[in-house]
């Protein structure tokens, strides 16, 4: 019979940062809209192209969009507490 | 000190295979926990060997490795240790390297899941460097010294199987670098005319230590026939004045010049310190705006200097690097007149860490961890 050995993992889990997440007012009929492009280029087109459609489908009564100064590095919190509080939904988008 | 065994009884700690090589090789590969060479099987044995050094819990993470924010604890760096070809003896540079990149101003995320070509490269300073026989000379960067080529390893495989840097999914590099094979080396303080990176940073002689830095492969600048230092240091800095490289477009990006012992006597021979170095690098390595198109100066350069290039005429120089001390030195290498370029990652500074016992003591050999 063949000897068996034990190997340990190097490997470490996931560690999952999701909270419970504040319950969603979303009013089709007065959506207000957060764009956020990740910096890197296209990203601003793709989201032009995610506006239209989300605007041919709800109504739309305010859009912010802000663009973060480079893809590497997180978005200012001033800048994520200007989209929370002025948008119910944000889209963010990322391309290159 | 929790004992391996204990640890061990957690689920998903241990697997058991057969115990041949080539099985577990496959079993290592299948599970993604390799860069594609072989590995030395991580058994029971062998990592509670790596951790002979160890005088941290070995259960207790030293820190969370991103993107996956995996927990990087002594007993998981210490299995990627044993399959990077480590012994216990490099050990503490592995787990100092860790703790060093996952500073927060590193900016490790960004440099993990990058689509750009940077790989971390960790550079060793102190008498440890001398005491593991790490390579400082001819090939630092090349292969064929064990402590240099697992050290880097053994951080690369932690930075995949712990902070989830896979190639393709957490790891987007367009073209990925050989550097992610390894990257590591020791500056040659025997042929620094000035101090070394530690010291500079406010470390006594005495202390070892090491810095980490998101940087490209080296480019190599060869100047075989200048006999000043403005000729040497004109022609680094003519490899450093470029666009294709990210450090214009970054405020807080360095600029690693890795001088060869030649180069660096021939610039100290003649009056430089290295602030004068850096000073003379930071003047000459500038470039002008009409060569960048209209999307990269409105994109990138307005987006990142506010105000700066609103008005900017064709003709206006740009910095490749924000000032003098954004130039890292590294004295490096054996005979031959090359140095080398690294262009950084761009949003990312590198960090320095003095090897320490858990206590806090400085360590002046590997023997002051002790044994376990």
């Amino acid at each position: 019979m063949r000897k068996t050995v034990f190997l340990v993992s190097p490997e470490a889990p996931l560690q999952s940062v999701v909270g419970a997440a504040p319950p969603r007012r979303l009013d089709p009929h007065a959506l207000r809209l957060g764009m956020l492009d990740n910096g890197k280029a296209n990203g601003d087109q793709l989201l032009a192209f995610v506006l239209e459609a989300l605007k041919a489908q709800a109504s739309v009564v305010s859009v912010i969009a802000r663009r973060k100064s480079a893809v590497s590095l997180p978005a200012p919190p001033a800048m994520l507490a200007q989209l929370a509080a002025e948008a119910d939904f944000v889209v963010s988008a990322i391309a290159d | 000190m929790s004992s391996i065994a204990g640890i061990l009884q957690a689920p998903g700690a241990r697997f058991e295979v057969s115990d041949d090589f080539e099985f577990a090789n496959d079993f290592c590969r299948e599970r993604g926990w390799t860069d594609g060479l072989p590995v030395v099987p991580p058994t029971e044995a062998r990592v509670a060997r790596m951790l002979r050094h160890c005088d941290r819990p070995w259960d207790e993470p030293v820190a969370m490795v991103p993107p996956r924010n995996g927990a990087a604890t002594p007993l998981r760096l210490a299995a990627n240790a044993v399959m990077a070809g480590c012994i216990a003896e490099y050990f503490p540079l592995v787990v100092l390297a860790i703790e060093a990149l996952c500073e927060e101003r590193f900016n490790l995320y960004a440099v993990q899941t990058t689509s750009h070509s940077c790989a971390p490269l960790i550079m060793v300073n102190g008498p440890v460097a001398r005491e593991l026989g790490m390579n400082s000379g001819v090939g630092a960067l090349g292969s064929g010294t064990r402590s240099n080529a697992s050290i880097g390893r053994a951080v690369r495989l932690a930075l995949v199987n712990i902070g989830g840097a896979i190639p393709g999914i957490g790891d987007m590099a367009t073209y990925g670098n050989p550097a992610k094979f390894s990257y590591c080396a020791a500056e040659n303080e025997a042929a620094n005319p000035w101090q070394p990176l530690h010291v500079e940073r406010g470390m006594p002689s005495a202390a070892s230590a090491v810095t980490v830095m998101a940087a490209e492969a080296p480019h190599n600048v060869n100047d075989p026939e200048s006999t000043t230092a403005e000729g040497i240091l004109g022609m680094i800095a003519s490899s450093v004045a470029t666009f294709g490289a990210n450090n214009a477009f970054h405020p807080a990006a360095e600029a690693v010049v890795l001088l060869s012992p030649e180069h660096a006597a021939a610039i100290a021979a003649a009056g430089y310190t290295k602030a004068a170095v850096k000073q003379y690098l930071y003047e000459h390595t500038r470039l002008p705006l009409a060569q960048l198109s209209k999307e990269n100066i409105e994109h990138r350069l307005q987006l990142r200097f506010p105000g700066r290039y609103t008005n900017a005429q064709a003709g206006e120089m740009v910095p490749i690097a924000q000032s003098a001390d954004k130039f890292v030195l590294i004295v490096m290498g054996g005979a031959g007149r090359h140095s080398a370029y690294l262009p950084s990652f761009g949003n990312t500074v590198s960090v320095t860490r003095m090897l320490r016992r858990a206590d806090g003591e400085p360590v002046r050999s590997i023997a002051d961890f002790g044994t376990r």
